[in-house]
């Protein structure tokens, strides 16, 4: 896709699974724009049903063999309603759709992380739903298999770099009930780098959309790996809520430190580790 | 005999592609670059151009883990091959004159034969460390294969994008490797690290 969005607009929710699938058909010509004189709730609305409908042509036929046409036939709005709301084209339209499927990603992860009552919850809930909408998405799917200087663009090098900086910004102040603001960035970059390697080359022995294989990952590798961030002091520490899961993680890992003590009392900054 | 011509190939498109970039490295220029015939080219790299590229780029990854494995030959443990390996690597990447042009004029035309390499180079990886962990010991409840097979991922991701880590620093490297890498995966305490 021609350009990302570091900076994420804000679209409106999504229905559970947006309007692409076959369930939810969209319907052709009914709430077209004959008028063309696009109120801006109207534009709004309009917006959602084009990227919407880009990702259906996405899913079929890739960036290549998508026109403006295409989207919106199956968007059944005019095409002079697609200029109207993307100007750009298709270009515009193809960025849209990866910052409105990073914003929906975004929000669906936000809506799992804010909800998990221990740092394992969040952990497993974070990487569950991440990997799970990366690889269950038909239009990356297809873009994968069939475009894959498309994708794989964004997953290189710096274009990688960026890519960690922006998602874990967003995951870092979930994290940071239970650790210092700068290992919760520390933190959600390592768990985005676990998410992206396991989504790009998947391991038929670690299918992270999987509870129990996520709950294994985060158990085995992570949780040990975050107390040792801890020890280490990547940055000055200062006080933490309770580590409660890290304290259940303590059953599979009976030779590594006890960082359920630990939580009773942290270090301060300052203070010799 | 063949390999010679292969190879000699190999390094004569390898030389091309530093000079002029992907797009503009004809079978002909490598030809000519290896004083050998259009017709010698073909017989050796049927596949043509493509074929020819996806063997540069495997040489110039087997090239680069020769390197690699010379680097961290006389490491005491785990925790130092990996300290040496990822400062390696992540130096070798950053100055990797051809790959980073390559990366910034045609990263289109690089790309997918990289990451099929880079499954290569992941097994690769998992395989070399596997002795070295085994000899360190797994933590309770880690399987061998599957721990490698995590820190080959992680050193990947982490060499070719080292985010908030500054990998030019050992005393970074060392923390990176005792915590994000290691902690979960070998048994007992980390081997001391550099001094902070």
């Amino acid at each position: 896709m021609p350009t990302r969005g570091t900076a994420l607009r804000v679209v409106p929710a999504p229905v559970a699974d947006g309007p692409r699938d076959a369930r939810h058909p969209v319907t052709v010509g009914t709430t077209g724009d004959p008028d063309g004189n696009g109120a801006p709730d109207r534009n709004g609305r309009h917006r959602v049903r084009i990227v919407d409908a880009c990702l259906v042509c996405l899913a079929r036929h890739g960036t290549s063999k998508t026109t403006v046409d295409d989207i919106a036939r199956r968007a059944g709005v005019s095409r002079a309603t697609v200029y109207r709301v993307f100007p750009g084209g298709r270009d515009e339209i193809l960025s849209a759709v990866v910052d409105t499927e990073m914003a929906r990603l975004f929000s669906a992860l936000g809506v799992r992380l804010g909800a998990a009552g221990t740092l394992g919850e969040a952990l497993v809930g974070g990487i569950v739903e991440a990997s799970t909408r990366v690889l269950g998405h038909p239009a990356l799917a297809y873009l994968v298999e069939h475009e894959p200087e498309m994708v794989l663009g964004h997953l290189a090098f710096d274009e990688s770099d960026r890519l960690l900086t922006t998602a874990s910004r967003f995951v870092a102040p979930f994290l940071a009930r239970w650790m210092t603001p700068t290992e919760a960035e520390r933190v959600a970059e390592w768990a985005t780098r676990i998410v992206l390697s396991y989504a790009i080359s998947p391991s038929s022995r670690m299918d992270l959309t999987d509870p129990a294989r996520a709950t294994r990952m985060v158990e085995t590798f992570m949780l040990p790996g975050i107390r040792a961030l801890h020890v280490a002091g990547v940055a000055p520490t200062i006080d933490i809520t309770p580590f409660p899961a890290v304290a259940d993680a303590r059953q599979t890992h009976p030779s590594g430190s006890n960082l359920g003590a630990d939580r009773h009392r942290r270090p301060h900054a300052g203070e010799a580790t | 005999m063949v390999d010679d011509t292969r190879q000699r190939i190999v390094v004569a498109t390898y030389a091309c592609v530093a000079r002029r970039g992907l797009a503009k490295t004809t079978v002909e220029d490598a030809a000519k670059e290896a004083s050998l015939s259009r017709a010698t080219v073909y017989r050796t790299f049927p596949g043509g151009r493509d074929e020819l590229l996806e063997a540069v780029v495997a040489w110039a990854t087997q090239d680069f883990f020769a390197r690699l494995y010379e680097q961290v030959q006389g490491a005491d443990n785990l925790e130092e091959v990996m300290e040496r390996g990822i400062m390696f690597a992540h130096r070798s990447i950053v100055r990797h004159e051809v790959l980073q042009r390559v990366m910034q004029t045609e990263p289109e035309k690089l790309l997918p034969a990289l990451t099929v390499e880079s499954n290569r180079v992941r097994r690769g990886i998992a395989d070399f460390l596997v002795p070295f962990i085994e000899q360190r010991g797994v933590a309770v409840g880690v399987d061998l294969k599957e721990a490698a097979d995590f820190l080959a991922r992680m050193v990947l991701s982490y060499i070719s994008a080292p985010g908030r880590w500054d990998l030019d620093d050992p005393v970074q490297v060392a923390r990176l490797v005792r915590s994000e890498l290691l902690a979960g995966v070998v048994a007992g305490p980390a081997a001391a690290g550099p001094a902070r």
